[in-house]
């Protein structure tokens, strides 16, 4: 069987890695964000979205490269969060979940909506980074290995600000015990409007990669939020590198499912892991919550 | 003011809202439609109901319908065949509308052409070409469209004559693109080519490359894809990023539409398609309306648009023929039709399917959609083969 020659299980393994690099940085944000206060932000995907927008009005009316509107992107939408959560999540953390699901949800629809408003309801794709590059006998998608060095680099950034730095550490002292670290001096409101910054920047920066390998529309989050879910149940509830593993597995598993079985069970692959992943460890690959 | 007051002034205000509409257009001629104005099938339904609202522009100016203006009811299905079921329900029960135009895409249509079979509406079927949907023995769903089992045709039977044996065919996994392939498996069959690759994916498809892999594997001749505008845009993207070369790439939908060279910009080049209808097709009012959608909407019609108009000319053609708008009467009128308009010739058979209308094929040469076969419509010659990506 020729599927089984080596080039062709490299080429989708590189297939795999490249799209799960993505999903990862996208599924980070979303477990630092429940890591830290407890919400699962349903709009997480439409923040992508915004950023996807962003660099297709970027591209089509100044004709900025997709990979310098992430100059413009990226803090714009740190600050969109940051207030984001001063005017609306703060309210409703530490409430029941249905409150933030409620919340989030709003948010979501609401965006959804101003982005059929803004640009209808046609698929948009950026005509930019296109085509390929050859690594000895492997064609590379440019789009795709731009998209993957790029989150990669800013899910690891982001990983070393955790660890390394004290503002990091204070999110993680936050995550841990909030209460705690209040009685330490650490302004925990602050924290949380930094951390909801962050994670939407980085649902932008997915969001701007995203544009260059997809055609997507107001609507598309969907499809992302659900794999989003699927994979920070897989790598662990509010764990950053949990997230992280997960993408990366799900991406590679996504291709090599794709590659032996079809496209469509390819889409299912998610939920498949997931159950199998709740079987076996209930609280994912890296365990729950720890940012 | 006191609640009392509050409560009788709100329920007044309901009550306008709900006598009013009634009273003034007591005598118009109400036609019903849904169309997907989002989700999937958004820009290709959106084009529908812009010809087709065209057709109710020009009637009422001609002094309408039977003496009647004529006022169009439509709600967006956002793509959901069970979306598109409710409505079609809702238009005839609760809107009473007293003719229907069909959704836009096979699968909405098989589900709402079971509501308007149940309640016996007859339905001109604009935006449908799945022949699944007329053999389940329904009367009163009336297609305009050309057969999708006949899409691929005249580009297999050409790369036939080219000596092409290997083809990898891929699809949606709903009635209409299986429609194509089907019809494309027959073809096949027919003129001795092999389906060397086969695949279906799911509706949400975006990812391809793990598809592109396998069909580079197996060293085809031919990609055919029952496609629509977003899955073949993505699939020749990442064939290019795959590098995959084949002599012919061929998709159903996407290469049809403007969008298409849009979004691809050169990498659209060469890659062939169908189209039920072109502007530049010698029929009557075609050029006419191709020129007045282009000053209205900024942008040439596809066929989607096409088709929308037609329908309004199919309606008014049966509606005019049946004396009324009785729905018996104008079942009627729609099996006896006969007739050719902007839209090419409307003539069904007893299950209403169409069986007057030819297919055409277009291809991308020099930016523009050209019309390459049958010949004698064709606007440009076919260039074969494909270009390598390299040599670009």
């Amino acid at each position: 069987m020729e599927l089984l020659e080596p080039d062709i299980l490299l080429q989708l393994l590189i297939g795999g890695l490249l799209a799960g690099m993505l999903y990862a940085l996208l599924a980070c944000g979303l477990n630092l964000v429940f890591g830290v206060m407890r919400v699962i932000n349903l709009a997480h995907a439409e923040l992508m979205l915004v950023g996807a927008f962003g660099a297709y009005v970027l591209f089509t009316v100044f004709g900025l490269h997709p990979l310098l509107s992430l100059l413009i992107i990226v803090p714009l939408l740190f600050i969109a969060g940051y207030y984001l959560q001063s005017v609306l999540i703060e309210r409703v953390v530490g409430r029941p979940m249905l409150t933030s699901l409620l919340a989030t949800y709003g948010v979501s629809i609401i965006l959804i909506n101003v982005g059929l408003l803004l640009f209808s309801a046609d698929f948009k794709s950026i005509p930019a980074l296109q085509g390929s590059f050859l690594i000895g006998e492997f064609s590379v998608s440019m789009p795709r290995a731009t998209a993957g060095a790029i989150s990669l680099l800013l899910t690891v950034g982001v990983y070393l600000f955790l660890e390394r730095s004290r503002l990091g550490k204070a999110i993680r002292a936050v995550s841990e015990h909030a209460q705690v670290a209040a009685i330490c001096g650490i302004d925990v409101r602050k924290i949380r409007m930094l951390t909801f910054g962050m994670a939407a920047a980085m649902a932008g920066a997915a969001g701007v990669m995203l544009s260059v390998i997809y055609s997507f529309w107001p609507g598309s989050g969907v499809d992302f939020i659900q794999k989003c879910f699927a994979i920070i149940i897989i790598g662990g509830m509010g764990n950053f590198l949990g997230a992280f593993y997960g993408g990366i597995l799900l991406g590679v598993v996504e291709a090599f499912v794709g590659g032996f079985a079809s496209s469509q069970w390819a889409e299912a692959v998610a939920y498949l892991l997931l159950v199998t992943v709740l079987l076996i460890r209930p609280t994912g690959l890296k365990g729950a919550a720890r940012v | 003011m006191n609640r009392r007051y509050l409560l009788s002034s709100l329920l007044s205000v309901v009550l306008a809202f709900i006598v009013f509409p009634a009273a003034t257009h007591a005598k118009d001629i109400v036609v019903g439609t849904s169309v997907a104005l989002t989700g999937k099938y958004a820009r290709t339904g959106q084009e529908q109901l812009q010809g087709f609202q065209m057709w109710v522009d020009e009637i009422n100016a001609r002094g309408g319908l039977l003496g009647q203006q004529v006022k169009l009811v439509h709600y967006d299905d956002e793509s959901k065949p069970e979306t598109g079921a409710k409505l079609y329900e809702k238009l005839i029960t609760d809107d009473k509308v007293d003719l229907l135009i069909g959704p836009y895409s096979s699968d909405v249509t098989m589900a709402a052409s079971t509501v308007v079979e149940k309640h016996n509406f007859p339905m001109v079927s604009s935006g449908a070409s799945a022949s699944e949907i007329w053999e389940r023995g329904y009367k009163n769903t009336f297609g305009l469209y050309t057969l999708a089992e006949l899409y691929m045709d005249q580009i297999l039977e050409f790369g036939k004559s080219k000596g092409l044996k290997k083809i990898a065919l891929v699809y949606e996994n709903t009635a209409f693109p299986r429609g194509v392939a089907s019809g494309v498996k027959t073809k096949a069959k027919q003129l001795g080519m092999q389906i060397v690759f086969e695949e279906e994916y799911g509706k949400a498809s975006t990812d391809f490359s793990s598809m592109i892999i396998k069909i580079k594997a197996k060293k085809v001749d031919m990609v055919i894809g029952g496609s629509y505008l977003p899955d073949s845009t993505a699939f020749m993207r990442q064939a290019k990023e795959n590098r995959l070369y084949v002599k012919i790439f061929a998709f159903a939908v996407g290469p049809g539409l403007p969008d298409f060279g849009q979004n691809l910009g050169l990498d659209a080049e060469g890659v062939m398609g169908n189209t039920q209808w072109e502007p530049t097709l010698k029929l009557p009012g075609a050029k006419e309306f191709g020129e007045k959608y282009k000053a209205k909407y900024g942008h040439e019609p596809g066929y989607h648009a096409g088709g929308g108009y037609g329908a309004g000319y199919v309606l008014e053609a049966a509606v005019k023929n049946a004396g009324s708008t009785d729905r018996d009467k104008v079942r009627a009128a729609l099996f006896a039709l006969d007739t050719v308009n902007a839209f090419g010739r409307f003539k069904v058979d007893a299950t209403g399917k169409q069986i007057g209308k030819p297919a055409y094929a277009v291809q991308w040469l020099g930016g523009e959609r050209h019309v390459v076969f049958p010949t004698d419509a064709a606007t440009a010659k076919v260039a074969y083969p494909f270009k390598d990506w390299g040599k670009r």
